[in-house]
């Protein structure tokens, strides 16, 4: 077992892991941050995605013990005084989902990338969520719900 | 007649009240469940698709510290008690029943199925049992495809049925069948493909199993389209009382026709978890899921047409066999519908249908949104062949076979009245929305400069619910309970036993509820997933926006007259007089008289009534689908395809529908695009792929491609004007609409790209390589 | 679906490293971006007993150009390769394949070494490596050794690299004036592995081709050089024909592998529809670029 302690949504935790455990498995199931989904745990899917350090990354593609001493953000740590975050908001009021299950991935996903790239369009956002598979939805949801939250934001 | 009140959120793309919780991540999935002292379980499954099992030896894994334990088929079969599939006795599957068995025992059937179970303090430690599992096999040739199963000389999967024929072979004909082919211009025959592939939700199936045993009862925390279902299911298999088992189920990360029931590892783990003492957690995990949840559609057809050189489709004579996999369920079912559905909205004069299943050394057929999709891709891939053939535009060639609404409605040949049904302007709308001329217009320019664009369009009709039948006493799809009830809170509360797996009825049923009984929105709650507390109920057959749709509003209506009459007697005035808007009954006239609901529930609960006195504020309401009707509509798909490499673009996407009256137009669009997005993904890039010796080979996302937002266009929704058929309820369902009707669309599409080469498409799979092969064939031809 | 039990070191140096290479040999694994390695593991296709993470090496992902070559640490993450000015400037090609390596999330941990170490027909950065005759920098107790690209695949998800070493840099030569670069491949989904693709460059002097350079990926167990083809091309000036005639000569003796993706036969049609389309569209760069 290995003891780590790392930044998650702002709290410093710690724990102690097996070496072998993805960081997803840590999150769920040490940390009881069941908000992040796993839907592969093959790197695929993108269910999975939580930010570490500023950049996107698949929690089901690292190690626990890779992410001591980093930040990691989940889909628990974006709401905003309790309330929605506006990435949130404007999917809500898209109707960007429907069983919710790939949603903490392309929040996750769409968050970091529309702090990256603030003016993508509809191709560019598309292109950025193509790793995240959605079942339910066709992805126009998906995508409107963040082409809303980025014209609100340029919006101020 | 009670009043009706202004209809506010029925109609609306009103915020669905499911977002909040899983926009946050606090939506409670069955995995997020974690209950002291839960265990985890894996199966060892084989890798063989047949083989005799010689030996199971766990005792490895049982020595194997953080396992608790292991069990073998034997074990399983000890505890618990043996029975068919208990979906497949509940739905009446025709067909002979074979044996089967939690756990493989003497034999496994299919690459994927369950021979020895672990269970141990975590995941992990449950894989590492499994490792550690010898199981001995000795081979049997795999009855890798229908051909080989229905010949004779194929090894019986199963030794109790002697040949490997899940549906013996029927036929039926409805119309003359021989006079209509002999009196036809022309007879056109064609083979048609439809391929495997499967639901993929993006949730696996799973369960948590939790014994009392100083109870007997058994708690099971589910993922499922039915928690009665489930629960039936593990009560029958082991052996305890309906009321010693409840299910109860949270929100369900998709299904699609997938999760109905409680799978044999649901049951193992509950039995597991009655044999320990202790909860057990199983949930499938992707390979799992891809290998061994089931898969869906691998058909073929024979297909014959009599059509009149004027472009008159008159009779369909079709054959089919279906490959249902290792254990015979759905597959067997699904016939029965396509022979009905066939004629579709045509005037087809005659109709011949046979049919056979054949079990395979394959993962079990299972449903998928739309099972019997297949009559579809067949009928509307028919008629463009018929259209080329004949030089008709296969718009006009469609309108001008599609019955008319007359009075008394035009009847399918096999029987139900296409009563209301609106293929004729779906098809009149998409041509305007398209400008049909105007493509072939850009189409003939880009072929100058080699650019190969298409255009298909492709109808259908479900019967979602499906008309009343003018005989019968009894509804299109039996009878809808609801129990509905005013809180003290001043809450309606809706128990349904539909389970919503992301079909948002938590919203729509409020919506529907708060409109009919006059209370906002935000005051309604649906109680779903609990079996303590729902009716019986299945969430599946697009069934719900009639018939639980139809429920709350009769439901509400029922509990309004109820909550008007005791206030009648508080407020000192005739219920007639009395209404309730924004939550408050008032006299009507008098809007100083108003009361909140929630006073008239308190007052009701006070217990200061006599016996006289209905202070009950409760309902138990049922909805039998009232007059019914169709969904239907009409798609279309411009494509381009890249002939050197096979690429297929789809570059715009129009939906026409008809679903009725809309609950929640937003909704209503979500589960259409949805289901187009599968179909997309069915022709481009879907395929549960087995090699010749039935060896599974689509077991990861890199192997089986589900589309992505690169894949899926805009789709565009139009919503056509309904005939109203019922005085109330004329919503419709549309959950299946999409995934039944884009594959025939798309495909349509690309034959119409790849018309200069003359190539004709008789199959539902169009990866890329088999593009060019098309091509080539053509070429060479 | 979880990793198999193992044991886990995180060195503090390369040194250190080493050691642990040099003892266990191939029952250790080196753990880099992990993108290819963790699914391996989840899927109980790879059980090191040891995992040798070298995220933590500094050393190991520094970018560097000296005298016509663009040096690149074996950890150097493919989104900083991919955001990288120098990278871009110097070896286009290599700047044209990463943003095709699979999806954002992907590149956040992916790295050039794993990448090139993994050595998966179908990726991208070994036809580059390939098509530039890159040199892989290999490192064990015993010192350097420095391995020229052709040498590098040895087989489906193969290398040289002997089991003590650790890849710790690949240098790049860096392009010269008017050179146009492209890499094109054809997969099944935007990210995906390509079924088939072409890494293409071509040196423009005065008009005519004085270098040109073409490797496939997915055509064959290890990236495929298009030498004929290519010795076809210099000396003459682009045209439709002799792009035509490179198409054919670079495809007439490949013999790829057939898949759930494609045939061989298929993969054969899209390898030469991609030399055509790859060489007018690195013809097309160099213009852009001069
Ligand atoms: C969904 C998905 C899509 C992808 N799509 C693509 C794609 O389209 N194209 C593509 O090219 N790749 C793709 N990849 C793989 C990705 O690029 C990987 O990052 C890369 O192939 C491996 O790099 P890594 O740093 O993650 O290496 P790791 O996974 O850490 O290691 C890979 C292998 O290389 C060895 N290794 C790593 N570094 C060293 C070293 N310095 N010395 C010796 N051995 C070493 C490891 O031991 C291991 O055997 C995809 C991955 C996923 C999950
Ligand atoms: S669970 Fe990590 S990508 Fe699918
Ligand atoms: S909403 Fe169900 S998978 Fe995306």
């Amino acid at each position: 077992m290995v003891d780590i302690t790392l930044t998650v949504n702002g709290v410093t935790r710690t724990g102690s892991v097996e070496a072998r455990k993805t960081l997803a498995d840590f999150l769920r199931d040490d940390l009881d941050l069941t908000g992040t989904h796993v839907g592969c745990e093959h790197g695929v899917c993108g269910a999975c995605t939580v930010i570490v350090d500023d950049r996107e990354v698949r929690s089901c593609l690292m190690l626990a013990v890779q992410a001591a001493g980093s930040q990691v953000t989940t889909i628990e740590g974006l709401a905003h005084d309790g309330g929605l975050g506006p990435l949130q908001q404007a999917m809500w009021d898209s109707h960007s989902f429907q069983c919710g299950f790939c949603t903490p991935g392309f929040v996750m996903q769409a968050t970091a990338f529309l702090a990256a790239h603030p003016e993508a369009d509809e191709q560019q956002i598309r292109e950025a969520l193509s790793g995240n598979i959605c079942r339910c939805t066709g992805y126009q949801s998906i995508i409107d719900g963040v082409l809303l939250a980025a014209q609100r934001t340029r919006q101020g | 007649m009670p009043e009706i009140v202004a209809e506010r959120y029925t109609g609306a793309s009103i915020k669905r009240s499911e977002d909040p919780r899983i926009l946050t991540g606090t939506g409670r999935y069955v995995d997020d469940i974690k209950l002291p002292g839960m265990l985890h379980a894996a199966f060892v499954r084989s890798p063989l698709a047949h083989a005799r099992v010689l030996s199971v030896d766990v005792s490895a894994a049982r020595a194997l510290p953080g396992v608790v334990a292991a069990y073998t088929g034997a074990d399983l079969e000890a505890m618990t008690v043996p029975g068919p599939d208990v979906l497949m006795a509940l739905m009446g599957a025709p067909g002979p029943s074979p044996e089967f068995t939690l756990l493989a025992t003497d034999k496994v059937r299919f690459v994927g199925d369950p021979v020895a179970m672990v269970v141990a303090a975590d995941r992990y430690f449950a894989e590492d049992g499994c490792d550690l599992v010898e199981v001995e096999y000795d081979d049997l040739p795999p009855v890798a495809n229908a051909a080989f199963a229905l010949d004779p000389s194929s090894p019986p999967l199963f030794a109790n049925l002697g040949d490997n024929i899940a549906r013996p072979h029927s036929r039926s004909e409805f119309g003359d069948v021989p006079a209509t082919f002999a009196q036809a211009d022309r007879v056109m025959e064609f083979h048609i493909d439809v391929h495997r592939h499967q639901n993929v939700p993006m949730e696996g199936r799973g369960c948590v199993a939790s014994y009392d045993s100083d109870l007997g009862v058994m708690t099971v925390y589910a993922a499922t389209q039915s928690v009665h279902v489930s629960k039936i299911a593990v009560a029958m298999r082991l052996g305890m009382e309906h009321d010693q088992v409840r299910v109860l189920a949270g929100d369900i990360g998709g299904s699609f026709g997938l999760k109905i029931g409680a799978s044999r590892e649901e049951l193992a783990a509950a039995a597991a978890s009655r044999a320990l003492g202790r909860p057990v957690k199983w949930v499938e995990d992707r390979g799992e899921n891809l290998t061994a949840s089931g898969q869906a559609r691998e058909e073929s057809f024979d297909v014959r047409a009599a059509v009149s050189n004027d472009g008159d489709l008159l009779g369909l004579d079709v054959k089919v066999v279906i490959d249902t996999g290792a254990y015979p369920g759905m597959g067997t079912m699904v016939p029965g519908i396509m022979q009905e559905m066939l004629p579709g909205p045509y005037k087809l004069a005659a109709l011949g249908f046979e049919s056979t299943a054949a079990i395979t050394n394959k993962a079990s057929y299972v449903a998928y949104r739309g099972p019997w999709a297949s009559e579809t891709f067949v009928r509307e891939r028919v008629i463009d062949l018929m259209a080329k053939d004949l030089g008709i535009d296969p718009v006009e060639l469609r309108l001008r076979n599609a019955a008319e609404r007359t009075d008394p409605p035009a009847s399918m040949i096999t029987g139900r009245p296409l009563v209301g049904v609106t293929t004729r302007e779906s098809l009149e709308r998409v041509a305007q929305l398209v400008d049909i001329p105007a493509f072939r217009r850009r189409q003939a320019e880009g072929r100058e400069q080699g650019r190969y664009l298409g255009i298909g369009v492709a109808t259908f009709i479900e019967a979602a619910p499906g008309p009343r039948s003018p005989e019968g006493p009894s509804g299109p799809m039996g009878t809808e309970s609801m129990r509905l009830r005013l809180e003290e809170d001043g809450m309606v509360v809706l128990f349904t036993g539909q389970m919503p797996h992301g079909q948002s009825h938590q919203t729509t049923l409020a919506q529907i509820a708060a409109d009919e009984f006059g209370v906002p929105f935000e005051q309604v709650r649906v109680v779903v997933g609990d079996t303590a507390v729902v009716p019986f109920g299945l969430t599946g057959g697009s069934r719900s926006a009639t018939m639980t749709g139809g429920v709350a509003l009769h439901g509400a209506r029922q509990l309004k007259v109820k909550v008007l009459d005791f206030a009648s007697q508080l407020m000192e005035a005739s219920a007639m007089d009395l209404q309730i808007t924004d939550g408050n009954v008032w006299v009507r006239g008098d809007p100083a008289s108003a009361i909140p609901v929630s006073e008239i529930a308190q007052q009701a609960a006070s217990g200061q009534f006599g016996a006289d006195v209905d202070a009950n504020l409760e309902v138990q309401a049922s909805f039998d689908g009232g007059e019914g009707g169709w969904s239907g509509g009409t798609h279309c798909a411009i494509v381009d395809v890249d002939i050197e490499t096979g690429l297929v673009k789809v570059e715009r996407y129009v939906a026409v529908e008809d679903c009725g009256a809309l609950i929640n137009p937003a909704v209503v669009e979500g589960q259409i695009r949805g289901g187009v997005a599968q179909g997309i993904g069915a022709v481009l890039l879907e395929r549960s792929a087995y090699d010749q010796d039935g060896n599974y080979q689509s077991a990861t996302f890199m192997d089986y491609l589900l589309p992505t937002a690169s894949d899926i266009p805009r789709i565009e929704v139009d919503h056509l004007q309904t005939v109203p058929l019922d005085a109330d309820v004329n919503f419709r369902g549309v959950g299946e609409g999409g995934m039944i009707v884009a594959p025939p669309t798309l495909v349509n599409a690309i034959e119409d790209a790849l018309a200069p080469f003359g190539v004709r498409i008789r199959e539902q799979h169009l990866p890329p390589a088999r593009i060019l092969e098309l091509i080539d064939a053509a070429n060479a031809t | 679906m979880k990793l198999p039990y193992l044991e886990y070191a995180a060195p503090a140096d390369v040194t250190e490293a080493l050691g642990l290479l040099g003892e266990l040999q191939d029952e250790a694994s080196v753990l880099a971006g992990g993108q290819s390695l963790i699914p391996l593991l989840a899927l109980r296709l790879a059980r090191p007993a040891l995992l040798i993470d070298i995220n933590g090496l500094r050393e190991l992902s520094r970018l560097s150009l000296t005298d016509g070559w663009l040096a690149i640490g074996a950890m150097t993450r493919e989104y900083v390769a991919e955001e990288s000015l120098a990278v871009a400037e110097s070896v286009p090609l290599l700047a044209a394949a990463l943003p095709l390596i699979g999806h954002e999330a992907i590149r956040s941990r992916g790295t050039i070494g794993g990448s090139l170490a993994h050595a998966d027909p179908a990726a991208e950065l070994p036809a580059v490596a390939l098509a530039l005759d890159a040199e892989f920098v290999v490192r064990s107790r015993d010192g350097d050794r420095i391995i020229p690209a052709v040498e590098w695949f040895d087989g489906y998800l193969a290398t040289s690299r002997r089991p003590d070493e650790l890849l710790v840099e690949v240098r790049f030569p860096t392009a010269r004036p008017g050179t146009g670069v492209a890499f094109l491949e054809v997969a099944r989904r935007h990210g995906d592995f390509a079924i088939v693709g072409l890494a293409a460059s071509l040196t423009l002097t005065g008009g005519q081709i004085t270098d040109a350079r073409l490797a496939f990926a997915g055509v064959s167990d290890i990236p495929v050089r298009a030498a004929e083809a290519e010795n076809l091309l210099v000396g003459e000036r682009p045209s439709r024909n002799l792009f035509e005639e490179a198409a054919v000569r670079a495809t007439a003796r490949l013999n790829p592998p057939a898949d759930l993706h494609g045939s061989a036969e298929y993969r054969k049609k899209v390898a030469a529809t991609l030399v055509r389309r790859g060489l007018q569209a690195a013809a097309d760069n160099a213009d852009e670029r001069s």
